[in-house]
């Protein structure tokens, strides 16, 4: 782990903590006293900000701070994500990593080679079995499903294993989500016929 | 002495890999490239890394064409990206590490 992410993890765990720490603070001691804090002590503290400026300033620079070490450590941690989110192997040169990102494009791709199919999403997942897709479809209604079903699967398995070289097993599995009626087609169809039809000066009679 | 600045490896390594049929363009968004996300711009990011022993590792994230063999082009640009470094920079190339990022969306 590199140094960053531990000292970025042990910043907030502590921030947290005290945050924490001065709650639990103040319920206790507001249920035992309640003259302890007045609320001219506080307003005497904003009076103390508002009237010094180099207290504003460090108030300003702190916050900026906390800005960009918060911004810092997100951006870690999300690269740690990315870089987890990859098919790897090893050339002689060097390794070769694949975004899972770049398989969900090339699957989406597929949607062009089977006029049934309306939209495909997919998701990639690599997993020790192997390389797992999940494939959420909106199919057309004249489709027959467990035919068109299992063509999009040999597809896809077949173009991962062109396209990444892998021999590995690839598991695909599919689950539609909508079926679109050919009626719903023809309306979006239809909507620019009927603008095309209304002609210049049509409203005008002679009289 | 002659020293060689990480821009100028970087730009070899770009134009290298872009020669390759099947990738589309080089990647963009490097780590930490908050400013080119925020005003919508990003540039090609290739990580150029040099050791104590004068040992470089070089990082390409790659957006290949669609329909192309990934190992393929990853070991074709390999090839091409080394030899081009080893011709114009005389430096030692350990690693070229290859990111594949997308594929070319039609």
């Amino acid at each position: 782990m590199r140094i960053f992410t531990v000292l970025g993890i042990v910043f907030y765990a502590t921030v947290l903590i005290l945050i924490g720490i001065g709650l639990i603070t103040l319920a206790i001691i507001f249920s035992f006293d309640t003259t302890v804090i007045q609320p001219a002590d506080l307003a005497n503290s904003l009076n103390y900000f508002h009237t010094s400026l180099s207290s504003r300033l460090i108030l300003g620079l702190s916050g900026l701070l906390l800005i960009l070490i918060s911004f810092s450590f997100a951006q870690l941690i999300l690269g740690r994500f990315q870089r987890e989110k990859t098919i790897a192997f090893n050339t002689p040169s060097g390794p070769v990593m694949v975004a899972l990102t770049a398989v969900e494009d090339l699957i989406r791709r597929l949607t062009n080679l089977l006029p049934e199919i309306k939209e495909l999403r997919p998701d990639v997942r690599a997993t020790k079995k192997g390389i797992e897709v999940d494939l959420r479809v909106v199919l057309r209604s004249e489709a027959n499903i467990p035919e068109i079903t299992s063509r999009l699967q040999e597809i896809t398995k077949s173009k991962i294993q062109d396209v990444l070289g892998v021999e590995g097993e690839v598991l695909i599995n599919i689950h539609i989500v909508k079926i679109v009626t050919t009626e719903e087609k023809d309306k979006n169809k239809k909507t620019p016929d009927k603008e095309e039809t209304v002609l210049p000066f049509g409203g005008y009679t002679r009289v | 002495m002659i020293k060689i600045h990480n821009n100028v490896i970087s730009s070899i390594a770009s134009i290298a890999a872009q020669e390759i049929e099947g990738v589309h363009k080089v990647g963009s968004n490097c780590k930490g490239d908050y400013l080119g996300r925020i005003i919508g711009r990003t540039f090609p990011c290739i990580k150029v890394e040099i050791d104590k022993n004068e040992e470089v590792f070089v990082e390409i994230p790659l957006v290949i064409k669609y329909g192309f063999n990934i190992p393929e082009i990853a070991a074709k640009v390999q090839e091409n990206v080394r030899q081009a470094l080893e011709k114009m920079t005389n430096l030692n190339i350990k690693d070229i590490s290859i990111n594949v990022q997308g594929i070319e969306r039609g």
